[in-house]
């Protein structure tokens, strides 16, 4: 019973990074109706960056924020080279995503070489309803519910997510508004950095990372996200967490190798059996 | 207050204005009528800023709001969303006197847009433009798809704002009569310029309305007489 | 009237020329071997990307198919080479012919995804069972032949490339210049406009995908025979984003595209391996310049040079073409 305990934490703790990263997507997407193939990549620099500032640099509380915020800096300039010129389709976004995170995973090989990386996490464990739990899960989860929700504030009460909503739900009629949607999009982008970063700050430290992690993460964020119509964060976050509990259970029952396959085919499935349900999002 | 000079606007390599002047002053109402593919819809997004001029001029001495053809709602928004957004351009987040103007717009606040009749947008539309406290407010194709009550309705309101807030009126309609009905002064717009300009009344006789929507049946009669 | 020959024509004819002496000149076979693989693998892609504007990220999985009917037919089927050769693209085929319809239903983004994970699904299958090469994946090929005369060497698998790079090429030019080809490039810009002109949309798209499919499973086939050894690792993710690379850098949608894509990446990349291995360089520069140059590529291809190399020079021509017209005496 404890080992399904443990199992269903690690789960909830590693989906939480799914649904993070997955939650840039649907950020990204809801705007400028690009998919962020960089967000896993962002992810990976987030860790790495907070292993790097916390080894020696700064304390615990402080390195990690910084390198959130730093990760918004690099979906900053993701968004420039994606979104391009005015009336780039995005399919060709798409692309060029592909490319500059092949071109970040050549500046981690630069920075931090090509070995795994894990920073130190929260130490120690608590009693939760009589069972052990590592404080770094729940430091994960606690993060993670608390970006959810600062999320959800955002787009419905505050000024500029109601533009940012409105961007994406009708870009002509926002512009005629005066929003500028391409600043929307880029501060989308900008935002999907950060959501990308936590992730990867909040993962690391019990799931090293290396260049090589970006496109497992990638996939399965966006799994999570594909699970919320790449429309809904709390949609994405339901599928992150399904997703990374499915991928344990399978690890601890079954065999370990075949988490992200798993997750892989049970998107592929949801992408099938919901496709019609995207003809009609994407006619709008 | 609104100067437009010899402008030219293109989509690609064709010209959909060409060579276009129009002068309105503050507080009037002008009505654009004119076959489709006139242009009339071109000139409204240039006026307000959505398309760039080849050449010419577009001057505003004043806010411009447009009411687009079609009503353009951010579907998934609420009423009151859709209103917040109109104040964008000034921050203006104050739905009172939009509440005050238009009073059925209160009770829808909280449904979601999409899910309105087409009148009920096309208020929200208006009262959306008038979140921005315009001194003109240019609209395109105001009864399209609407029930004639309906369109009436919202023309009492568009007089009712020209009166009390001297807002100008710059309004394209396909339905002639509504047009000509509603404002003082109109112009027919053909193939990217303006044919006839002046008084309502004496446009909606003109030549060039008939030859506009009813095509050139003085010359075909001349023809007819000719043969007989 | 004398009638001029296409500079296009000249190009054309050089290059057969070039490809043709090129291997009895070259050292380096196995380079030579994989960029022609390449460009088949990348000249249905440029068409499944160019004409049904559709992104594919797992290629590999068709190569896979292909590779592993030569694979398992020899080695466990006892079947003969030319036999599984020419059975290669069909199952491919036949697997795309699978996949498609239901990942077709998904647009852009989706499908670009769809087949990633549809490519790491097929790597994860052949690393889990044995039948497909499990642990240890498949060796012991044979080597290609037809009757008693039998491939030696690598000179004759890489002129056999070159016969089927020339069949594919061939194939798509008619493919292209078809009325199929006219009705698909018709809806890679709207597909509601192209279904109310009679273009059976799904279907179309369908075909180009398993066209595409088949031209990757050919390739497999080849490289099957060529490093007679077939796993799970043969096809990374990152060698079917190579194949999306060129495809972007030589020209979606072309004819000639996916061999330019092919050949210039490739040079490219040889040229990096040789500057990253001077001595003096990290051995962290490799990966580094490799990927910098893959993300580069992308990035600055598809801003500045979005119809690709082919394309561009093809517009170039025309410019050419018309000035001289525009010359000529009346």
């Amino acid at each position: 019973m404890t080992e399904l305990f443990t199992y269903l934490v690690s789960g909830i703790a590693l989906g939480s990074s799914f649904a993070l990263i997955g939650s840039g997507f649907v950020v990204v997407h809801r705007v400028t109706r690009v998919v962020n193939f960089a967000q896993g990549s962002i992810a990976v620099v987030g860790g790495m960056l907070s292993a790097t500032l916390l080894d020696g640099l700064l304390p615990h509380g402080l390195a990690e924020p910084l390198a959130v915020v730093i990760c918004g800096a690099v979906g900053l300039a993701v968004g420039f080279l994606a979104l391009g010129r005015r009336g780039t389709p995005p399919l060709i976004s798409l692309i060029v995503t592909l490319g500059v995170s092949m071109l970040i995973s050549a500046a981690i090989i630069w920075l931090w070489g090509q070995d795994p990386v894990s920073p130190p996490g929260l130490d120690g464990s608590t009693t939760l309803l009589g069972v052990t739990v590592e404080r770094q899960r729940l430091l994960v989860v606690g993060a993670t519910v608390l970006a959810f929700t600062g999320l959800a504030l955002f787009f419905s009460r505050s000024y500029v997510g109601k533009a940012l909503t409105a961007s994406a739900s009708n870009p002509f009629a926002a512009r005629m508004v005066g929003i500028d949607v391409r600043r929307m999009g880029l501060l989308a982008f900008a935002l999907a950095g950060m959501l990308g970063g936590l992730a990867g700050v909040l993962v690391a430290p019990t799931n090293a990372v290396s260049f090589y992690s970006d496109l497992p993460l990638a996939l399965s964020g966006f799994a999570a996200a594909v699970f919320g119509g790449l429309v809904s964060p709390l949609r994405t976050l339901v599928g992150g967490l399904g997703l990374g509990i499915a991928g344990q259970l399978t690890a601890g029952y079954l065999n370990g190798s075949y988490q992200t396959e798993a997750a892989l085919l049970l998107m592929l499935v949801i992408m099938i059996a919901r496709s019609s349900t995207f003809v009609h999002e994407e006619a709008k | 207050m609104l100067h437009i000079d010899d402008l030219v606007v293109r989509y690609g390599s064709a010209v959909a204005i060409d060579g276009l002047s129009l002068h309105l002053e503050a507080g009037e109402m002008v009505a654009l009528v004119g076959p489709n593919g006139a242009g009339k819809s071109t000139l409204i997004n240039t006026i307000t800023g959505l398309v760039p001029p080849a050449s010419g001029s577009v001057r505003c001495e004043g806010r411009v709001a447009q009411v687009p053809e079609g009503r353009q709602m951010f579907a998934d928004m609420s009423v009151e969303d859709n209103l917040l957004l109109g104040g964008w351009s000034i921050r203006n987040r104050d739905l009172t006197e939009v509440f005050d103007l238009l009073p059925d717009l209160a009770g829808l606040r909280r449904r979601k847009a999409g899910r309105l009749s087409g009148g009920q947008q096309q208020m929200v539309a208006v009262g959306r433009a008038l979140m921005a406290r315009p001194d003109l407010l240019a609209i395109d194709e105001l009864s399209l798809g609407l029930a004639p009550l309906v369109v009436a309705e919202l023309a009492e309101h568009l007089r009712v704002l020209n009166r009390e807030r001297g807002t100008a009126v710059l309004l394209v309609e396909q339905e002639v009569g509504l047009a000509f009905d509603v404002c003082a002064r109109a112009c027919v717009l053909e193939a990217g310029r303006v044919v006839a300009s002046g008084p309502s009344a004496s446009v909606a006789e003109s030549d060039a309305v008939r030859r506009a929507y009813f095509g050139d049946l003085a010359a075909d009669e001349t023809k007819a007489e000719a043969v007989r | 009237m004398i009638r001029r020959i296409p500079p296009k024509g000249y190009l054309t004819a050089l290059a057969g020329v070039a490809a043709l002496i090129a291997p009895l000149v070259m050292n380096d076979l196995t380079f030579l071997m994989r960029m022609m693989l390449a460009a088949i693998v990348v000249t249905g892609l440029s068409l499944l990307m160019g004409y049904a504007g559709q992104a594919s990220l797992g290629q590999g999985a068709f190569v896979a198919a292909g590779a592993l009917t030569v694979a398992l037919g020899t080695t466990r089927l006892g079947l003969p080479p030319l036999a599984v050769l020419l059975a290669a693209p069909l199952v491919a085929g036949a697997f795309a012919l699978l996949v498609g319809p239901p990942l077709l239903r998904l647009r852009g983004h989706y499908l670009a995804f769809g087949t990633l994970a549809l490519l790491l699904i097929v790597q994860t299958a052949m690393s889990a069972f044995d039948g497909l090469g499990g642990a240890f994946g498949i060796s012991g090929i044979p080597p290609f032949g037809v009757g008693s005369s039998i491939f030696v060497g690598q000179l004759p698998y890489v002129y056999l490339a070159l016969g089927c790079l020339a069949v594919v090429l061939v194939l798509t030019h008619r493919i292209v210049h078809s009325r199929f080809g006219r009705g698909v490039r018709a809806f890679a810009g709207s597909e509601t406009a192209a279904e109310s002109a009679g273009v059976p949309v799904m279907r179309s798209k369908v075909t180009i995908f398993a066209i595409s499919g088949m031209y990757a499973g050919l390739a497999g086939a080849l490289s099957a025979f060529f490093t007679p050894y077939v796993s799970s690792d043969s096809f990374p993710a990152v060698e079917s984003f190579t194949y999306v690379i060129m495809a972007v850098v030589g020209g979606l949608g072309t004819v000639w595209g996916g061999v330019a894509g092919a050949v210039l990446v490739s040079a490219l990349l040889q040229v990096l391996n040789t500057v990253s291995s001077q001595p003096g360089l990290p051995p962290t520069a490799g990966p580094i310049m490799q990927y910098a140059t893959y993300g580069a590529l992308l990035v600055l291809a598809l801003l500045f040079m979005p119809r690709g190399v082919v394309s561009s020079l093809d517009g170039a021509f025309d410019r050419v073409a018309a000035r001289r017209r525009a010359g000529e005496p009346a």
